[in-house]
């Protein structure tokens, strides 16, 4: 499989490990990936007070995509909104895209725009990355975080539910980690408030571990370089903030997938997160894979119920 | 109490004008934003659903001038449940342009930093091509936190630094001008 690709600003600074990581495992998994050439910002969402500038910066990518004629991917959830949002308007609305054409002097046709978690699930699916498996991640014990511009609005990001996506759930099983049921997988980090309200962020970010805490995971799967940098990023700031303990190791889901391809922790740039991955690492392979004792033992009861 | 000279019953065809403000007035006040909505949970004067009929009503002012205006952050939660198709994060949008624009004008105070930081982030991205978070970053919070606020971000800009994961210097793209006549265009 042969795509153009986008990293996105982040990627190539705070998210470093996200970028070593896709291109480990888009490389294992015989993924092909062309950077495109001189792309720029995607605006993020600090021009949401001017949405067409906001999708004009990101409209200019899908141009430079376009030429390449290949489909694009795009691993970060803004980035992948702003260029989905940008490519819709182009098609859709004539008196924009006549802008758009005007100022670059080209005809738009359009680029098939993915989410790198899609072209994992839908276009490579988890039964054919599993075959590239050399280990099982048991010991792991993951919830998937999908936060929001992931999954939502699904008029431009339409690949899994927005009110239940299982994406990541079906990647964390794929790897033989356990996946925890999370019932804050879609609610919000507050990574856009990180700046301006930052104690708001900080609390919205601090129920999400509270959650995962109680659910018993010993980390946190993410797909977006925003929710990774609230995580991890802050997850020390948000500490001293609520005068708490967290350390939880918050993972890039590539970087669980390049751990179950066998590859090595500095391709994946393990040592790049700013929470100590390694007692994780450690864990792995330490426990008997779960045996689905929970689910023996809610049968049991309900057979003793129903013996009654 | 409010009269109902004091309402501006334009309001609300001001914002359908702007660029994401073209559903406002599709919305029945039905409530469906706020339940969901991660900010209210935490904090009850943010309330979309509020914001919403207020600027149907009228209340131009008291929109524009509201402090919870920049509590959104923009996780579309709202939009994508919204019955009528509202696109509210998106009109939040179109609200927050009108108030920096009336703020420009003198004719109100805006006391939120947001939007400082959103127009920090753009003119960034304008002048490089790329996002500069170092400077950005910077300047934010010198501007907002003065020197003793900025130097206590100091030690986790170096931690990050130290893991190659700041950039000193801003990254730059070779297509400017084709960033500057797109801007001119959309910006007309």
């Amino acid at each position: 499989m042969k795509l153009a690709y986008y990293p996105g600003c982040t990627l190539h600074g705070t998210a470093r490990e996200y970028d070593a990581s896709t291109k480990a495992v888009c490389k294992a998994a015989g993924i092909e990936l062309t950077e495109i050439d001189d792309w720029n910002c995607c605006g993020a969402l600090e021009a949401i007070f001017d949405k067409e500038l906001s999708m004009g910066l990101s409209a200019r990518n899908n141009f430079k995509a376009q030429k390449t004629g290949l489909d694009l991917v795009v691993p970060c959830s803004i980035c992948s909104h702003n260029l989905s949002r940008a490519d819709k308007a182009m098609k859709t609305d004539s008196a924009f895209r006549a802008k758009i054409e005007k100022a670059l002097g080209e005809k738009y046709t359009g680029v098939k725009i993915k989410h790198l978690l899609d072209v994992v699930v839908n276009d490579l699916g988890t039964e054919a990355l599993a075959t590239k498996f050399k280990k099982s991640l048991n010991g792991i014990k993951a919830v998937p975080y999908y936060g929001c511009l992931l999954i939502r609005p699904s008029e431009v990001c339409k690949f899994d539910n927005p009110e239940n996506p299982t994406s990541l759930d079906n990647i964390i099983k794929a790897t033989g980690a356990e996946c925890l049921p999370f019932t804050q997988k879609t609610k919000c980090c507050g990574g856009n408030l990180l700046m301006s309200k930052q104690d708001y962020a900080f609390i919205l970010t601090k129920k999400l571990f509270d959650e995962a805490k109680a659910a018993g995971a010993n980390c946190i799967v993410v797909a977006c370089p925003m929710c990774h940098m609230l995580l991890d990023g802050q997850q020390g700031m948000i500490e001293k903030a609520h005068n708490t303990v967290i350390d939880m190791p918050v993972l890039y889901f590539t970087q669980l997938i390049g751990l179950a391809m066998g590859l090595g922790e500095k391709e994946l740039e393990l040592d790049k997160n700013m929470v100590s991955t390694s007692k994780l690492i450690a864990s792995i392979g330490k426990e008997k894979p779960p045996e689905k004792k929970a689910e023996a033992k809610i049968a049991t009861a309900v057979e003793a119920e129903a013996a009654q | 109490m409010i009269k109902s000279t004091d309402l501006d019953p334009d309001f609300k065809y001001e914002i359908s004008k702007e660029p994401g403000g073209e559903n406002i007035k599709k919305c029945f006040n039905c409530t469906g934003c706020t339940v969901g909505c991660p900010v209210t949970e935490i904090d009850k004067s943010y309330n979309p659903r509020m914001i919403l009929r207020k600027a149907i009503l009228g209340m131009r002012k008291e929109v524009l001038s509201d402090e919870s205006l920049w509590l959104c952050a923009s996780c579309y939660i709202c939009y994508e449940r919204c019955p009528q198709d509202v696109k509210i994060t998106e009109v939040i949008g179109a609200i927050r342009a009108i108030a920096q624009r009336e703020a420009k004008a003198g004719k109100i105070k805006l006391d939120n930093p947001k939007p400082l930081f959103d127009h920090l982030f753009i003119d960034s991205v304008r002048k490089n091509g790329k996002w500069y978070e170092a400077g950005v970053s910077g300047t934010f919070m010198l501007r907002t936190k003065g020197i003793g606020g900025a130097i206590g971000y100091a030690p986790m800009g170096f931690e990050l630094w130290k893991k190659g994961k700041l950039n000193i210097l801003p990254h730059t793209i070779k297509g400017k001008d084709e960033l500057k006549r797109i801007c001119k265009e959309v910006e007309k």
